[in-house]
C-alpha cells in the first residue's frame, strides 16, 4: 500500500500553486490529506504531481466580516470547532463539524478539501448547501466566485472545478434562523449512510424560509421540494412530515454495503423530522 | 510487596510498561542490515484461470532483485499441511502461489522483491497475467447443489467434508432416534446464518527471513502463535532439517488464532532470502491483511428441537454448512466440526444429529478464529432454545432451568461426544438474572412498549471446552500434533527464577501469569521470576499453543516443574541443616525444619548456591536448580457462564442501544482477575463485532466489497457497553490449581445474548434475528417485512 511515484510541490503562494497546477494536466492539491493520500497508497489515485498548498500561510484563517464568515483554504477542520466565529455566525456548521470522522482526521482534515473531494457521504457540501455557502476559485486565468450547490450539487467525488483551479476560500453568509442536524452513521465518526442538514426561520406566521441539504446519496442534494412543502406552513408536526415524506422522494438515494436505496430513503425521512424540529424549535426562539 | 499468594491476585500486566510506551518490538520494526522487501500481486478475481504470466519487465526495472511466479519456485518446496485431517475429509495443502487458477480475491499469484516495498509495488504494477473468467460460487448452499463449477477440480465437487455426529457418548447413553422427533409434542425449527468475519489484529500479518548461508541457517521473525510447528512445517516445506531453522517472535499485536495458521507469504519470503542471501521483508499492509488472512465462522446452521410440552427437550438435530472459502487452511474443516461437538451446549440433550458440510467457496479461506466454532454452536443452541420458549409460551430462563445439566451430574458425556468436566449451570444463570434485575426490567419492558420504547432482554448461556488437549484425543481426532505444555524452571545462584514457555503470548498477559503461577508456588517475589518465550531455540517445543490452555495446560507445566524444584531444593537443604529430607518443608522460599522451636532453615538463594557449587550435593543429584515438566492433559476442562443483555431498538432506523450487559463467568479458579476481566472484556467487544458490525461481503462475481476499515467496521470503544462481570467458581477436579482456559470465552454468547435480546425486543412485531450481523439496514428490513 504504497502510492506510485509522483512530483512533490510545495509552493509559498496562491500564486505559484496555481501556476503548478495550469502547468501539470494530471496533479493534485494536497490540503489535509485526509482522502488524498489514502486514495494515492490504495493506488486508486495516481497524480503526477502534488501540490503541496500547506506552506502557503495566508491561506489558514477563519475570519468573520460584514456577516460572512470566511474560511481559508488550509484551516483545519478542528479549527472550525473551537472558532468564536462559526458557532456564533454559523453554528450549523460548527455542530456538523463534530460529525466529521475523528478529532485526529479533524486536526489535519480542511473544510476547502473536503469539499474539493466531494465525498457524498460527507457531511459539509451539503451542510454548506443548507447555508447558502460559495467558495473562491482561482486558476492562472483569474477568480472567481461559485456557489456549494454549483460546485458539488450533482456532482459524485469530482465537482465543476478545473482541474487548474485552486479552491482558497469557503464564505459562509451569517445563518439566519434556526438549524437543525442528524445524521445516521454505522459508528460514531464514520461517513454517514444517511444525513441532514437544515436552516429554517420563522416569522409570526410560520414558516418564512427553510433550506434543506442532504448526504449520504449518490451526490449532496438541496431538497427543495421538502423546503416548498415547509415554507408557509406553520411548521406543525403534519408539515414536517409532509416535508420529511417530500425529502425522502427527493433524495438521491443509493445502494451499497452499508444499507439499501430504500432504507436510506426511510433514514431520510427519519432525519429530516428530527432536523427540522431541532431548526424549528431554534427559530421560534430567535 | 511481600505476599507469596501471588495466584488470585490483581497483579498489573507486566508487558504494559513496554507496550504502553511504545517500546514494544513488532516484526515490521526488525530492520536487519540489507534487508530486501517484498510485496505480493494478488488475484484481482474471485474464480479464473490463468493462461499466462509475464514478469519479464518486472524482472528488469531498477532495484527489482527477484520475481517469483510459480516456475520460479523450486521443485523441492511442498505446500503448507492441514493439521487437522478428519476422516473423509479432502485433501488440499497450502500453496505458495497460485497454481494454474486462483479460487479467491487475494490469492497470491506472484512476489517481487525490491529494494524497497515502493519499488517491489511498482513492479507489480508491470507484472501482466493472462487470466480467462470461470463461474464463481460464493453461495455455500449453491456451491453444493449438483452442476456448481467445481473449485478445487481433484475434489471433484464443492464438498471438503460431510461429517456427522449421531448421537455418540462414552457412555452409549446417545443416541439418534429420528422417530422421537416425528413423535413429539412440540418440535421448533431454525434456520440460522453467521456472517464471516474475523479476528483483524491490529497488527497486520509480517515476516522477516534471513538465511546464513555459511552455517546453513534460515532465521525467521514471525508473528506465529504457534512457532515450534511452525518451525516443524516451514523446515518441512523448504527441505531443510528442522535444526536449521529458528523462529523468533517478538511483541505481537494481537492474533486471535489469525496468526496461529500458516501462510503463503511465509514460503515466498524464505525462498527468497535463501535464493538471494539476504534479509527479506513482508509486512502486510491492511488491505492484503483483510483479503487473505484467515476469514472465520460463516455459517448456515438449520435445526430443529424436539420438546414436550412442558418444555423437556427430548431431541435436538441439525445441519451445519460451513462457507470454508476456496481450500482447506491449516486446521481443516476444525471450526465447523466443533460446531457440531458444542452445540448440545449445557443442556440434557441424549438425542443429537448433527450434520456437518464444510463447502468450497471462492472466498478467502476460513480456518482458525478466536472460538473456534463453539460461538457458532452456541447462537444455534441458543437461539433455538428463546424458539422453543416463545412457542411453547414459556419464559426463555425457565426452559433453560428446566433443562439444565446439573451440578452433582459430572462428568458429563454430552450427546457429541464430549466431555465436560465440572460447573455449575443453574448457578451462572440465576447469578446473571440476579445482577441484571430480570424480573424488575421484564415487569418495565411491558410499560415500555406500550410507550414506544422496544426493549429486549436476551439470555444465552454457554459451555467453553478449553485445556487443549490430552494428546490422545488429538490423535483420536485425527490431529497431528500434540496438545501439551512443557515448561523449564531454572532457579540461578541467586535464588531468582527464569520460565521458559513454547507459549507465544498476543496479549493475554501470558508473561504475567506464568510469573504469577512460578513466584507463588516458589514461594518468592513475582519480581524475581521472568519469564522467557518467543525463541525456538531456547524454549520448550509446542505444537499446539491455543484454545484456552494457558492457564490450564502451560501454568501446569509450570507448577510441576517448580514442584520438582522444591523437592530437589528440600533434599540439598537438609545436608545443609544436617536434618532428615523427611522432617523439612518447602515454604516462601525457605525450606525449614517442621514444628522446630527455634527457626532453622535456608533460603531458596541459599540451597541454589549450594546447588550450583556442588560442593555437597546429595547423592544422585546433579548440580543446577532446575527441572523441565511436559504436561499433557488427562481431559479437556469445561468453562462455562451465562450472559444477559438488554438494549432498545429503534424501528424506524434499526439503531440498538445498550441499557446493560451483565457476564457470568465460571473459569474456575481466577489467576488474575485483572486479566481475566481483560480477555472477558475483549471477547465480548469481538464477539460483539460479529453480531452488529462486522462483516466480509463478497459481490455475485466474489469480488470482495470490504478491504478497508470504512467497510470492515469493527467496533470502537462507543460502540461497546459497559459490562458488569461476576464469577462463579467451580474447579476443575483435574487441573492443578483447578484452572480453565478462558481467553476465547468472551466471544461465545454475545451472538445469540444480542439476537434473541433483539427478537424479545420485537416479539409484538413476531421479528426473528436469525442472521448476523444484525446491522441496521438488515434489521430495518426485517421490521419492514413483518410490518407489510
Amino acid at each position: 500500500m504504497k502510492p506510485a511515484a509522483f512530483e512533490y510541490h510545495a509552493p509559498e503562494s496562491v500564486d505559484d500553486a496555481v501556476g503548478l497546477l495550469s502547468g501539470h494536466e494530471d496533479a493534485k492539491v494536497l490540503a489535509g490529506g485526509q482522502s488524498l493520500v489514502p486514495m494515492m497508497s490504495f493506488r486508486l489515485a495516481r497524480p503526477a504531481g502534488i501540490v503541496d498548498i500547506n506552506g502557503i500561510s495566508d491561506l489558514d484563517y477563519i475570519r468573520c466580516e460584514d456577516g460572512v464568515v470566511r474560511i481559508g483554504a488550509t484551516a483545519r477542520q478542528s479549527a472550525l470547532e473551537e472558532s468564536g466565529e462559526v458557532t456564533g455566525c454559523a453554528p450549523l456548521l460548527a455542530e456538523a463539524t463534530g460529525h466529521v470522522g475523528h478529532r485526529a482526521i479533524r486536526n489535519r482534515g480542511t473544510l476547502a478539501g473536503s469539499l474539493a473531494h466531494n465525498d457524498p457521504a460527507s457531511e459539509y457540501p451539503a451542510v454548506l448547501m443548507a447555508l447558502g455557502a460559495s467558495v473562491t476559485a482561482v486558476s492562472s486565468g483569474g477568480s472567481r466566485v461559485l456557489s456549494v450547490e454549483d460546485l458539488a450539487g450533482g456532482h459524485f467525488l469530482s465537482t465543476a472545478l478545473g482541474s487548474d483551479e485552486l479552491i482558497t476560500e469557503v464564505s459562509v453568509p451569517a445563518q439566519s434562523g434556526g438549524h437543525g442536524f442528524a445524521e445516521f452513521s454505522r459508528r460514531h465518526g464514520d461517513f454517514a449512510v444517511a444525513g441532514v442538514a437544515a436552516v429554517v426561520s420563522m416569522n409570526g406566521s410560520g414558516v418564512e424560509s427553510a433550506s434543506i441539504a442532504a448526504f449520504g446519496g449518490t451526490s449532496p442534494a438541496r431538497l427543495d421540494e421538502a423546503e416548498t412543502a415547509l415554507v408557509g406552513s406553520d411548521g406543525g408536526s403534519s408539515a414536517v412530515a409532509e416535508a420529511a415524506a417530500r425529502a425522502a422522494s427527493q433524495f438521491p438515494a443509493t445502494d451499497d454495503i452499508h444499507g439499501s436505496a430504500d432504507y436510506r430513503r426511510a433514514l431520510i425521512d427519519v432525519l429530516t423530522r428530527q432536523a427540522l424540529q431541532q431548526a424549528i424549535a431554534g427559530a421560534q426562539e430567535v | 510487596m511481600t505476599t507469596t499468594e501471588w495466584i488470585g491476585a490483581r497483579a498489573p500486566r507486566r508487558e504494559d510498561p513496554a507496550l504502553i510506551r511504545g517500546r514494544g518490538r513488532y516484526v515490521a520494526d526488525i530492520n536487519l542490515p540489507g534487508t530486501l522487501h517484498m510485496a505480493i500481486l494478488r488475484s484481482p478475481m474471485g474464480h479464473a484461470s490463468i493462461n499466462s504470466i509475464d514478469a519479464s519487465e518486472a524482472r528488469t526495472m531498477d532495484g527489482v532483485h527477484m520475481v517469483i511466479t510459480p516456475d520460479d519456485i523450486p521443485d523441492h518446496i511442498t505446500q503448507f499441511p492441514v493439521v487437522w485431517r478428519l476422516p473423509g475429509q479432502k485433501d488440499s495443502g497450502i500453496p505458495a502461489l497460485a497454481e494454474g487458477k486462483v479460487r479467491y480475491v487475494g490469492e497470491p499469484v506472484a512476489a517481487v522483491v525490491a529494494d524497497s516495498r515502493y519499488a517491489a509495488e511498482d513492479a507489480l504494477d508491470a507484472i501482466d497475467v493472462d487470466y480467462e473468467t470461470l463461474d464463481p460460487v460464493t453461495d455455500p448452499e449453491a456451491a453444493l447443489e449438483e452442476g456448481a463449477p467445481v473449485i478445487n477440480e481433484d475434489w471433484g465437487d464443492n464438498v471438503a467434508i460431510h461429517h456427522v455426529f449421531a448421537g455418540y457418548n462414552a457412555l452409549g447413553e446417545c443416541h439418534y432416534d429420528a422417530e422421537a422427533f416425528d413423535n413429539a409434542e412440540v418440535t421448533v425449527r431454525g434456520r440460522l446464518k453467521i456472517g464471516r468475519h474475523s479476528g483483524i489484529p491490529l497488527e497486520t500479518r509480517g515476516i522477516v527471513a534471513d538465511w546464513d548461508e555459511i552455517h546453513g541457517r534460515l532465521t525467521v521473525h514471525s508473528e506465529s502463535q504457534v512457532a515450534h510447528l511452525f518451525r516443524t512445517e516451514l523446515a518441512a516445506s523448504l527441505g531443510l532439517p528442522e535444526t536449521a531453522v529458528r523462529v523468533l517472535t517478538p511483541n505481537m499485536g494481537g492474533g486471535f488464532g489469525n496468526k496461529w495458521d500458516r501462510y503463503p507469504e511465509d514460503l515466498l519470503v524464505s525462498i527468497a532470502s535463501m535464493e538471494l542471501g539476504r534479509p527479506v521483508k513482508w509486512i502486510a499492509d491492511r488491505r492484503e491483511g483483510l483479503m487473505s488472512t484467515v476469514h472465520g465462522r460463516a455459517q448456515v446452521q438449520e435445526w430443529e428441537m424436539a420438546l414436550q410440552s412442558d418444555g423437556t427437550i427430548l431431541g435436538l438435530r441439525g445441519k451445519v454448512i460451513n462457507d470454508l472459502g476456496a481450500h482447506l487452511h491449516s486446521v481443516g474443516i476444525g471450526p465447523a466440526w466443533v460446531t457440531g461437538a458444542a452445540a448440545p451446549n449445557q443442556y440434557k440433550i441424549a438425542n443429537y444429529y448433527c450434520n456437518v458440510i464444510a463447502a468450497a467457496t471462492n472466498k478467502t479461506p476460513a480456518s482458525t478464529f478466536r472460538g473456534f466454532g463453539g460461538p457458532e454452536g452456541i447462537f444455534g443452541a441458543e437461539r433455538m432454545m428463546d424458539k422453543a420458549a416463545k412457542r411453547l409460551g414459556m419464559d426463555p430462563a425457565e426452559i433453560r432451568r428446566k433443562n439444565m445439566i446439573q451440578p452433582d451430574q459430572f462428568p458429563w458425556f454430552n450427546a457429541a461426544g464430549a466431555v465436560y468436566d465440572s460447573g455449575n449451570f443453574p448457578a451462572c444463570l440465576e447469578k446473571a438474572l440476579e445482577a441484571a434485575d430480570y424480573d424488575r426490567v421484564r415487569a418495565e419492558q411491558k410499560e415500555l412498549r406500550e410507550q414506544g420504547v422496544y426493549r429486549g432482554i436476551g439470555i444465552s448461556s454457554y459451555i467453553h471446552v478449553s485445556g487443549f488437549g490430552p494428546s490422545p484425543i488429538l490423535g483420536y481426532l485425527s490431529y497431528y500434533t500434540g496438545g501439551y505444555e512443557g515448561s523449564t524452571v531454572k532457579v540461578d545462584p541467586n535464588g531468582k527464577a527464569t520460565v521458559y514457555t513454547g507459549m507465544i503470548p498476543m496479549g493475554q498477559g501470558t508473561e504475567t501469569t506464568l510469573a504469577q503461577v512460578a513466584a507463588h508456588h516458589l514461594g518468592i517475589d513475582m519480581a524475581d521470576v521472568r519469564v522467557v518465550w518467543g525463541d525456538t531455540d531456547q524454549t520448550p517445543y509446542t505444537g499446539f499453543g491455543s484454545a484456552g490452555s494457558r492457564s490450564n495446560v502451560a501454568a501446569v507445566a509450570v507448577i510441576r516443574a517448580v514442584e520438582e524444584i522444591k523437592a530437589k531444593a528440600v533434599r540439598i537443604g537438609a545436608g545443609m541443616l544436617e536434618a532428615d529430607a523427611e522432617d523439612l518443608e518447602y515454604a516462601d522460599g525457605m525450606v525449614s525444619v517442621k514444628g522446630a522451636e527455634e527457626m532453622r532453615s535456608v533460603s531458596l538463594a541459599q540451597v541454589a548456591q549450594q546447588a550450583y557449587w556442588a560442593h555437597a550435593l546429595p547423592e544422585g543429584d546433579q548440580p543446577f536448580l532446575e527441572a523441565t515438566y511436559v504436561y499433557d492433559p488427562p481431559n479437556f476442562t469445561t468453562a462455562s457462564g451465562c450472559h444477559v443483555v438488554v438494549l432498545d431498538v429503534d424501528t424506524n432506523t434499526g439503531r440498538i442501544t445498550f441499557r446493560n450487559y451483565v457476564i457470568v463467568d465460571d473459569c474456575g479458579p481466577v489467576i488474575n482477575p485483572l486479566l481475566v476481566e481483560g480477555q472477558i472484556h475483549g471477547g465480548v467487544a469481538q464477539a460483539l463485532g460479529g453480531a452488529l458490525l462486522e462483516e466480509f461481503v463478497y459481490d455475485d462475481e466474489g469480488q470482495l466489497l470490504t478491504t478497508s476499515f470504512m467497510d470492515y467496521l469493527l467496533p470502537s470503544f462507543t460502540d461497546v457497553p459497559d459490562m458488569e462481570i461476576h464469577h462463579v467458581v467451580t474447579p476443575s477436579p483435574h487441573t492443578d490449581g483447578g484452572f480453565k482456559g478462558m481467553g476465547e470465552a468472551g466471544t461465545f454468547p454475545p451472538g445469540a445474548a444480542v439476537a434473541n435480546a433483539v427478537t424479545d425486543a420485537l416479539s409484538h412485531l413476531g421479528v426473528e434475528a436469525d442472521e448476523l450481523p444484525i446491522t441496521p439496514s438488515r434489521l430495518w428490513s426485517l421490521i419492514q417485512e413483518a410490518t407489510r
